[in-house]
């Protein structure tokens, strides 16, 4: 019982106590019963229609309990409590719209932002749905319901940039974006080619294009497409890094190395970068420098498939080297990590 | 330069030669059963003696939809034999199946691969047949027939057996045989995979299982020893099988690709026991120590530094294998060195073979491409289930493409290679899913060559395991490799502009000869010395 009372008669009292313990003990069916009869001997008092209300709300029958929350408002407009059960009654019977002026009534961000997001409303759900998470960081719940709102009026967005601006670079960026994400690959090409047709200074739009190109180990042309990002944006480690990777696996080692090196400088201690750079050195036959570069993969990521990674290839670079104690230590730190999870496949089928 | 490219006289040639009409019958169906998408094996072998390279071809069977349990596969009709062609003088073949005593495989095998080895040294080499199911062993009677005598030696397996060989491990004169198994699947346990999509699914699935090592015992009986030499020790998911001595201790040693896991290098340790060293040797994984597609496999030496290499061949976006013999039994990978990860990592590769198509002296690879999956443009349409072969030429250690001499994508599987029309130009025969075999003929340049035909004596009768040594190339005496399929026993050389050789042999008995001044462009029969 979340309201106060006030009453003066000993039998409003006595069915009040009665549906209060009957509610405590989860039997809603007595409890409705006992507020009933509070509300026919006490038919002004809106607090005993909020009492049957939330009786019903807890007996799962939304319906049920819209009829004595209604009436608790229209005997006080402003009752806090009787709004938000009058707004989760209606929102959970499916009537979003109308549930949201008593959610907003009774401040309730959580409730209001779901009901906003059923209503359509997406902006504001987003904001009300972000203050909720900010209070609640670890509701799952909550989570789900921002990340359905943000995800609805991204999409929304990107909808109305289409079909008003159909053939503008940045509506071609959306399409090949999300065709990328389904992984429909010749389409997303397509759409990129177009993008950059129409906006080729548009920054990562050559990187995405170099990325559709390396998952399909065309590397040539992603090489073409990440030199093009590494000329737009100088500044970007990814596509220094990107160029490097796709260089490498062409084997143009020496070009691999200086782009690697560059992506290295621009963000230091990147593990992907340095396992790169590694790779280069070694190929190269500085066998110093690719040992200091999985060394520090080693060091900077501790966990992961990359770190696996490095360990095998510094038990081959020492197996090279004749350093057989070295490259045993090194093969058994790989294979523990093996076990621990089984290495990555090649990106098979 | 690029005009000149296109004027070049292409390397290889499609031919069809008369009477080959043998069409491979993999079935596929509907339920996707996995054995469907992996056959079949073929072999080029002189089984006469006329001199003739023959061809025998490996089949599979019909599958039902859905499986019958047990399945027949249907092998006593004739459209699902394995077959037998003779070469006749003129480069025509005839179907020599039946009379050769080839005929219906026997129902319950639904055939894979094929291993030819001399195993009773009678001069005439004997065919062994790999199948889902028992496998055969037929003994090449010397008068044009073949006696299936698997039961007598015992080699009928079981499960599901891929790639095999014949090789000496213990340098007794005897061939000894290996035999992959892929896995424990069966019709029962069959699934789909791939949701939507509906594929065979990938080898992780279904269990891995043991490949089986028989001891030749020297009476026409072999000794399963695959426990008692630890080989049955590794559970692996083999697909490919090859041999060499990568160590250089004169012992034949085993690598076999294994789909989806690390390969196996099994160590000969010359007590009649392997050890499995393939992560310690480095030819385990990949560079970022991945595991592979391992599917075929050729191990020979294809940067003339007189050790044998390994050339692993797999699916898309893992890159072709190349595992370099470094000496002191280590191995580093060279897929981006050779420029073998620029050609291969958009292909799915098979049959597999290191020869010297253009003779310049300089081993050239060959792989036999074709995705698993029938439907994979479908999943992802950068890659195709037909598809051309790979030819890469050989320029001092770095690897080429070149016009393979067809511009009709197939799905092809098995590949065996060696001198059809002792021309002295290899030739390769590669099979495909559902159509004929493609010939890939070789139509002569102007280098010189020699071809040697090993006879032993103390050896195994054709030398197999023998190290060749011929103008500063090597060769491993071998008939096995590639994916499901056995090549030429002759030891093919390109010798470029020299006239004559100098042959160097290791025999695995141990006995070295040496053949000085040895004129070019002939094949040459070597006898193995009595004394060493």
């Amino acid at each position: 019982m979340f309201l106060a009372w006030q009453t003066s008669s000993p039998e409003v009292l006595t069915h009040l106590q009665a549906g209060a313990e009957a509610e405590k003990n989860g039997h809603f069916e007595t409890a409705i019963s006992e507020f009933r009869k509070v509300t026919e001997l006490e038919p002004a008092v809106a607090t005993g229609f909020v009492s049957l209300g939330q009786a019903y709300l807890e007996n799962h029958d939304y319906a049920g309990a819209i009829a004595p929350l209604k009436q608790a408002l229209r005997l006080s407009s402003g009752l806090r409590p009787a709004h938000q059960l009058l707004g989760y009654a209606l929102l959970a019977q499916g009537y979003a719209t109308e549930a949201i002026p008593h959610l907003e009534k009774a401040q309730d961000t959580a409730a209001l932002g779901i009901a906003q997001l059923e209503a359509g409303q997406l902006s504001d759900a987003v904001a009300n749905l972000q203050a909720a998470v900010s209070k609640h960081p670890n509701d799952p719940d909550l989570l789900y319901y921002f990340g359905r709102a943000s995800g609805l009026l991204s999409k929304q967005s990107i909808d109305t940039l289409i079909a008003a601006y159909p053939d503008s670079g940045r509506a071609h960026q959306a399409m090949a974006e999300n065709y990328y994400v389904l992984r429909q690959m010749p389409q997303a090409e397509k759409e990129f080619q177009a993008t950059i047709r129409l906006r080729p200074d548009l920054p990562n739009i050559h990187l995405e294009l170099g990325l559709v190109y390396a998952g399909a180990s065309q590397w040539p042309r992603a090489e073409e497409a990440f030199r093009a990002e590494t000329k737009l944006q100088p500044g970007s480690a990814e596509a220094a890094y990107r160029l490097g990777n796709a260089l490498l696996q062409q084997g143009k080692v020496r070009e691999a190395r200086a782009e690697l090196t560059r992506a290295d400088k621009l963000q230091p201690e990147m593990p992907e970068t340095l396992y790169s750079l590694g790779k280069a050195a070694s190929l190269e036959g500085d066998a110093l420098s690719a040992e200091h570069a999985w060394r520090k993969v080693i060091e900077v990521e501790k966990e992961s498939s990359l770190v696996a990674q490095a360990h095998f290839a510094l038990a081959g670079l020492y197996r090279k080297q004749g350093k057989s104690e070295e490259a045993e230590r090194e093969m058994a730190e790989f294979k523990k990590l093996q076990n621990a999870a089984p290495p990555p496949e090649g990106p098979q089928n | 330069m690029v005009l000149a490219a296109a004027l070049a006289t292409p390397v290889l040639e499609v031919k069809h030669p008369a009477g080959l009409n043998f069409t491979l019958q993999n079935s596929p169906t509907s339920r996707k059963y996995l054995i469907e998408t992996m056959p079949g094996g073929v072999a080029l072998l002189d089984y006469n003696n006329d001199g003739l390279l023959d061809i025998f071809l490996v089949n599979g069977g019909r599958v039902t939809s859905s499986m019958e349990i047990p399945e027949t596969f249907d092998r006593s009709d004739p459209l699902n034999w394995n077959r037998l062609y003779r070469q006749n003088k003129d480069g025509s073949f005839t179907d020599v199946t039946k009379e050769a005593g080839l005929a219906n495989p026997g129902d319950g095998n639904y055939g894979m691969g094929v291993a030819v080895g001399d195993y009773d040294n009678d001069g005439y080499p004997d065919l062994y047949v790999t199948n889902y199911g028992k496998n055969i062993l037929y003994h090449n009677n010397g008068d044009g027939t073949f006696t299936d005598v698997t039961a007598k030696a015992g080699v009928a397996a079981g499960g599901w057996s891929a790639s095999a060989g014949f090789f000496d491990y213990d340098n007794d004169g005897k061939l000894d045989l290996f035999v992959t198994r892929y896995m424990e699947w069966d019709t029962k346990h069959s699934k789909t995979c791939g949701g939507e999509w509906h594929t065979y699914c990938p080898p992780e699935e279904f269990p891995a299982t043991t490949s089986i090592l028989f001891h030749n015992r020297g009476d026409g009986t072999f000794e399963d020893v695959s426990q008692r030499s630890g080989v049955a020790a590794k559970k692996g998911r083999g697909l490919g099988v090859a041999f060499a001595d990568y160590d250089d201790d004169g012992l034949t040693d085993i690598f076999v690709a294994n789909d989806g896991m690390q390969q196996f290098l099994f160590h000969n340790n010359g007590n009649g026991t392997f050890t499995e060293r393939s992560l310690d040797a480095g030819a385990a994984l990949s560079e970022d120590g991945r595991r592979l597609s391992g599917m075929g496999v050729v191990f020979q030496d294809y940067d003339n530094d007189g050790r044998p290499d390994i050339i692993v061949t797999e699916l898309p976006r893992e890159i072709y294998g190349v595992y370099h013999n470094e000496g002191k039994g280590l191995f580093s990978y060279q897929s981006l060195e050779t420029g073998l990860g620029m050609l291969s990592s958009g292909s799915s590769g098979w049959g597999v073979g290191l020869e010297d198509f253009d003779n310049d002296g300089w081993k050239d690879l060959f792989v036999a491409q074709g995705h698993v999956l029938d439907n994979v443009e479908q999943i992802d349409p950068s890659l195709h289930y037909r598809e051309l072969p790979l030819l890469a030429l050989n320029r001092g250690g770095r690897f080429e493409r070149t016009d393979p001499g067809t511009g009709s994508p197939v799905a092809a599987r098995g590949a065996a290679f060696g001198d059809l029309n002792n021309d002295g130009w290899q030739d390769v025969v590669m099979t495909v899913l559902g159509e004929q075999p493609q010939v890939f003929v070789n139509p002569r340049g102007k280098q010189h060559w020699l071809a040697v035909k090993l006879r032993g004596t103390r050896s195994n009768r054709d030398g197999l395991g023998a190290r060749v040594r011929v103008n500063g190339q090597t060769r491993f005496a071998t008939t096995a490799g590639s994916y499901l399929s056995a090549s030429d026993k002759r030891l093919h050389f390109g010798l470029g502009a020299a006239q004559a050789a100098r042959i160097e042999i290791a025999w695995p008995s141990g006995v070295r000869q040496t053949l000085n001044d040895v004129h070019a462009d002939q094949f040459l029969e070597v006898v193995e010395a009595e004394k060493p």
